[in-house]
């Protein structure tokens, strides 16, 4: 018998009030799943009060049209441009500091884990000039450079959480690849890399998460044509008008691609956290 | 994950010249783990050192983003001491959003490790299903925290034909009421603008934050719960059934077993969650901007706004001071977490 509970009016009580607690945390996602998908004139009677036969796509269609569209796209291309640097620099100096001994390292991992902590905005307010300076404003080159940003402030995470992972392989099989004669890098590529995967699949989903989910860095460094769903979303969003219709249509945009991606890969994600929570 | 494994068995008889080659990869070897660090490192310094240096520099200076700080133009340099800091710490705006970020500190890590605590001793409890009911939690986790202020913006519209909330509070028949309980004062309907206010003698809280807290404390918990129920996978069976034979009651168990085991999780819980209360922007800039007035004024959004909503005025100054403060104070907050963090480094 597994479970420490035998009593049972105490198993009902128990799956009850978590049952209630669970519908109730799901609510506002039900509540703006509705909302973008009835008509505003229903919408003022209360979504609650639906029927079937008014539930429509319309609203999304206009959203996307109005602008929204470009945001969503925006959003790949910067997400999956800052994984991508995140994962290919963050996994190589990673196994470095899970694997090898070098000089001041443990002043280099300082600094790196202090970004886990001090807030962007520390960045925030000289970014702009610099990259003027460094020619990445002003055209597609802005996603390149929120992506580095991404890239730098995704460092403490990528080094402790794929650390933990490449620190788990043991010491014997990589040096007995290194006696059979593979260089430092082959046995990075050939047998550290393919045992991590799944930690490296677990650091990329949360890291999609979290670069999708940024608002502050795009707000702030992007022209408004290079600007991801969050801050369209935001832009959408103002008690003044009188569209809520758009504005649930818009925030199920948003919210859509790390759902599913969580909702795909949901037991990656939580190890990863998990992960990082034990440790920590 | 197989062909991998045969190509890494394989790897070496690929290379039979390795052994005369091999004299000069073991010099390149010595190099190794700093043309593996390079790349990272490089964008590190970059993006990060560079910019906050400049940022804790350019604090000491006078100056507005139209013509922003720079190190390499010196005949431009402005330079007032910590005049930055003194007006900062003279300013009421300043000392108004201080005393909403501490409402957010105080609030939200209470709210956070309350439910998670609840919420995962429950699962704890459950023979199956605890799963299923952990990832319901989790879910919101994933949502931005733009689109966490814009769904809670809808729950909370004033129109009780639109927001949900009003409409049970319309259908119990208490929408519009009006409750003063000592120093509380509560109006229920207008949350995003005028909820109430908690009168303390030296200052009146408006209760316009925690319309604010609650949204993010429902986007957070997920981590909380990921957190606690990884520290309960430590608590076994048996240590419950011994603890039940010396009579300890359900409550009893929870409180003498679980909660202590938890409690290096939940430290963790509490500084990640303050971390999250410092940073709060998100969900300020979505909802209210920071009003009415400045009602909701956050740290983080007062220091954005100086910065980038008044460009013709030299406030920037004034916004890179507050941006250190702000970081001092977390790493003040996270010290001893990052040096737990620290003392497990790998290697």
């Amino acid at each position: 018998m597994i479970g420490a509970v035998r009593s049972r009016w105490t198993i009902v009580v128990l799956y009850t009030s978590l049952t209630i607690l669970a519908l109730v945390w799901l609510v506002p996602v039900l509540s703006a799943a509705m909302t973008s998908a009835l008509p505003l004139s229903q919408i003022r009677e209360g979504w609650w009060n639906l029927s079937f036969a008014d539930l429509t796509f319309g609203n999304f269609v206009r959203a996307w049209e109005q602008g929204l569209g470009q945001h969503v796209v925006n959003s790949f291309i910067i997400t999956i441009l800052s994984v991508a640097l995140t994962l290919l620099t963050g996994s190589l100096a990673a196994y470095a500091f899970a694997q090898m001994s070098f000089r001041f390292k443990a002043t280099t991992y300082f600094l790196l884990i202090t970004t886990m902590i001090v807030p962007v905005q520390i960045i925030l307010i000289p970014m702009l000039p610099w990259f003027r300076t460094l020619g990445l404003n002003g055209g597609p080159q802005e996603y390149l450079g929120i992506a580095l940003v991404h890239t730098a402030f995704g460092a403490g995470w990528a080094i402790f959480m794929l650390g933990a992972f490449f620190s788990a392989i043991p010491k014997d099989l990589l040096e007995a690849a290194s006696i059979d004669g593979a260089g430092w890098f082959g046995v990075f590529r050939r047998i550290a890399l393919p045992l991590a995967i799944p930690g490296i699949v677990s650091f990329a989903i949360i890291d999609f998460v979290f670069v999708w989910n940024d608002l502050l860095l795009a707000l702030t460094l992007l022209a408004r044509d290079r600007q991801p769903i969050t801050v369209g979303l935001a832009n959408l969003q103002s008690p003044h008008l009188a569209q809520e219709d758009l504005v649930a249509a818009g925030s199920i945009m948003a919210i859509l691609p790390p759902l599913l991606l969580f909702a795909a890969l949901n037991r990656y994600y939580v190890r990863g956290l998990f992960a990082g929570a034990t440790k920590g | 994950m197989a062909p991998q494994h045969a190509t890494a068995t394989r790897a070496p008889r690929e290379k039979p010249s390795a052994r005369r080659s091999s004299r000069r990869s073991r010099r390149l070897e010595r190099y190794a783990p700093y043309l593996f660090i390079t790349p990272l490192l490089v964008i590190f310094v970059g993006f990060y050192l560079y910019p906050a240096l400049v940022t804790v520099l350019s604090s000491f200076f006078r100056w507005g983003l139209l013509r922003p700080w720079s190190p390499a133009e010196p005949e431009r340099w402005n330079f007032v001491g910590l005049d930055n800091y003194g007006q900062t710490l003279t300013d009421a705006s300043f000392w108004n959003a201080t005393l909403n970020t501490a409402i957010w500190l105080v609030v939200f890590p209470l709210l956070v490790a309350g439910l998670s605590l609840l919420v995962s001793i429950l699962i704890w409890y459950l023979a199956r299903g605890g799963a299923v009911f952990r990832t319901m939690f989790i879910l919101p986790m994933t949502i931005s925290l733009a689109a966490t202020g814009v769904i809670w913006s809808l729950i909370y519209n004033p129109d009780p034909q639109v927001g949900l909330l009003n409409a049970v509070l319309d259908k119990l028949g208490i929408l519009g009421a009006d409750w003063n309980v000592g120093p509380l004062e509560v109006h229920t309907g207008a949350w995003l603008s005028d909820p109430g206010v908690l009168h303390l003698g030296f200052a009146d809280l408006r209760l316009t934050n925690l319309a604010l807290v609650i949204p993010a404390f429902w986007a957070f918990t997920g981590f909380g719960v990921i957190t606690l129920t990884a520290g309960l996978t430590s608590v076994s069976y048996e240590l419950v059934e011994a603890a039940k034979v010396d009579g300890a009651n359900t409550w009893q168990v929870a409180r003498y077993v679980l909660i202590p085991a938890l409690r290096a999780p939940l430290v963790v819980v509490g500084v990640v969650s303050v971390i999250f209360a410092l940073r709060t922007f998100d969900i300020v800039f979505v909802m209210t901007g920071g009003g009415p007035a400045e009602d909701t004024m956050v740290l983080a959004l007062l220091l954005w706004q100086q910065a980038f909503a008044f460009l013709d005025t030299p406030q920037a100054g004034l916004a890179t001071a507050i941006a250190v403060l702000l970081s001092v104070v977390m790493i003040v907050a996270a010290y001893r977490y990052l040096r737990q963090l620290l003392t497990e480094k790998p290697g």
